[in-house]
């Protein structure tokens, strides 16, 4: 039990370092404009972060395509999320 | 810094800065947007955000440098009240009603809100999700009560909009913590298929496809067709679909779709409509959790504000939306949450990870509300 909560414990900061550590790594890697000839820099639209910034501000989260509804195992990989699927022991 | 309270980059994520700004009171500065643009600036239906914004409030100051691309805003005390406002047709009424809802149970007086545009587009969660999932998850945080309602009285498809929708929401001194961890099995799944100017068959044929997909899991569905006519139906063409997953819970899965605005990408028949609305729908059970991907951040705005108590919602994954709201929250209010995955167990056929979100609410009470 002690090492599933370990396990646990591993898994956990992961997420939160995603959500909250990323912000300052993302800023590392800004400072890269070049100089050509000592008089024009080039001005990349490098980096994702830049174009993330002025994205576009909605909600919506678009679902990847990589699930395939229209295979069995998909569908049924969800079937116990219905009334109709499985129950389990304790509440029925 | 200090003197300008917070600073940002760019415009993306625009409704969560003010309205985190106006709930906390903390002054916010936004520089750079769209600085490299051909076409800098705020656009339209920003400023027309931000015009909503000093209508449901009291004394905010507002500063726009001359192209547009700095945006200084110091948020005054909400007031709420009647409000009408006219939508810049860029975006949907959805676009502008998600900050209002996240604004509405801490005015001074009660919301009654009329907000004129597109009620139906594919970019935004039209107004008619938004009616079947983020009221329900609202209630659950004890904000209910008469006069709680979102009713569509016209409808409005992109690009010409016509639309109307009259936003009612009373006001709450504190919100209640909650306890939503077991999302329970899917009961019924209901629906709207809505078309206006086009003929009412289309909403039939969306129906009839969508039911062929959804029919494998259960057999309580139920799709309405509205079909609105007249000065009803607003000044495009268009129709689609919302469908809603209600569990035993009482916990709210929706997906949705609209046809594409007249005269722009390519036309899509009615009976792919509902059946690619029925898969997104499935995706979204996959997803899983007690509230749906566009409603996280509601949930977790709600969560922050709560008494200083527990809350623990579960979701889905994280959208980017939401991770980003995440660091705004901790900007802002200064609360972190806690973040755990839960896989499922080998055996389970429950769809894909979920995420268990917890924290203790700041103790936010509303200080706009006059106490009687």
């Amino acid at each position: 039990a002690s090492e599933a909560f370990l396990r646990q414990q591993k898994a956990a900061p992961n997420l939160r370092k995603l959500v909250y550590g990323s912000v300052v790594e993302a800023d590392d890697s800004d400072d890269e404009e070049q100089e050509l000839g000592g008089l024009f820099r080039v001005s990349r639209p490098q980096n994702s972060k830049k174009s993330q910034a002025n994205g576009v501000d909605s909600s919506r989260f678009d679902p990847d395509t990589s699930h395939n509804w229209d295979l069995e195992e998909m569908l049924n990989s969800i079937r116990d999320c219905f009334v109709t699927g499985k129950w389990e022991e304790d509440q029925d | 810094m200090a003197s300008h309270g917070l600073a940002y980059d760019g415009c993306n994520f625009f409704r969560q800065r003010l309205v985190l700004s106006t709930l906390s009171g903390k002054r916010v500065k936004i520089k750079n947007i769209r600085s490299k643009d051909d076409n800098p600036g705020l656009r339209d239906f920003e400023a027309s955000l931000i015009r909503l914004l000093d209508k449901v409030t009291n004394g905010s100051r507002i500063e726009i440098n001359q192209t547009g691309t700095v945006l200084f805003y110091q948020p005054g005390l909400l007031f709420g009240g009647s409000v009408e406002h006219d939508c810049n047709l860029q975006r949907s009424v959805g676009y502008y009603l998600e900050a209002l809802l996240m604004l509405a149970p801490f005015m001074k007086t009660s919301l009654k809100a009329t907000l004129r545009g597109v009620t139906n587009d594919p970019t935004d969660p039209t107004v008619d999700m938004l009616k079947s999932t983020a009221l329900p998850l609202m209630k659950k945080f004890g904000i209910d009560g008469e006069g709680f309602d979102l009713k569509v009285v016209k409808r409005g498809m992109a690009p010409g909009g016509g639309g109307e929708v009259v936003f009612t929401c009373p006001v709450r001194r504190t919100i209640r913590p909650v306890q939503l961890t077991d999302p329970a099995k899917i009961k019924r799944i209901r629906g709207v298929a809505y078309s206006v100017r086009v003929s009412p068959q289309m909403a039939n044929r969306i129906v009839e496809s969508a039911r062929g997909v959804l029919n494998q899991f259960i057999p309580d569905i139920y799709i309405y067709t509205d079909h609105m006519k007249g000065a009803n139906s607003g000044k495009s063409p268009g129709f689609g679909l919302t469908l809603v997953a209600e569990t035993l819970n009482g916990s709210f899965l929706s997906a949705e779709m609209s046809s594409m605005p007249q005269g722009q990408g390519d036309p899509m028949l009615p009976e792919d409509l509902g059946r690619n609305c029925a898969k997104l729908l499935l995706e979204e059970v996959h997803r899983g959790g007690c509230v749906d991907s566009s409603n996280q951040s509601l949930a977790l705005l709600l969560m922050t504000l709560g008494q200083q108590d527990v809350s623990k919602v579960l979701l889905g994954p994280l959208s980017p939306y939401t991770i980003e709201f995440l660091r705004h929250i901790r900007d802002f209010f200064q609360l972190m949450f806690k973040i755990e995955v839960q896989k499922p167990s080998e055996d389970e056929r429950k769809g894909g990870d979920k995420v268990l979100m917890t924290c203790v609410g700041v103790g936010y009470s509303n200080i706009n509300k006059t106490i009687k």
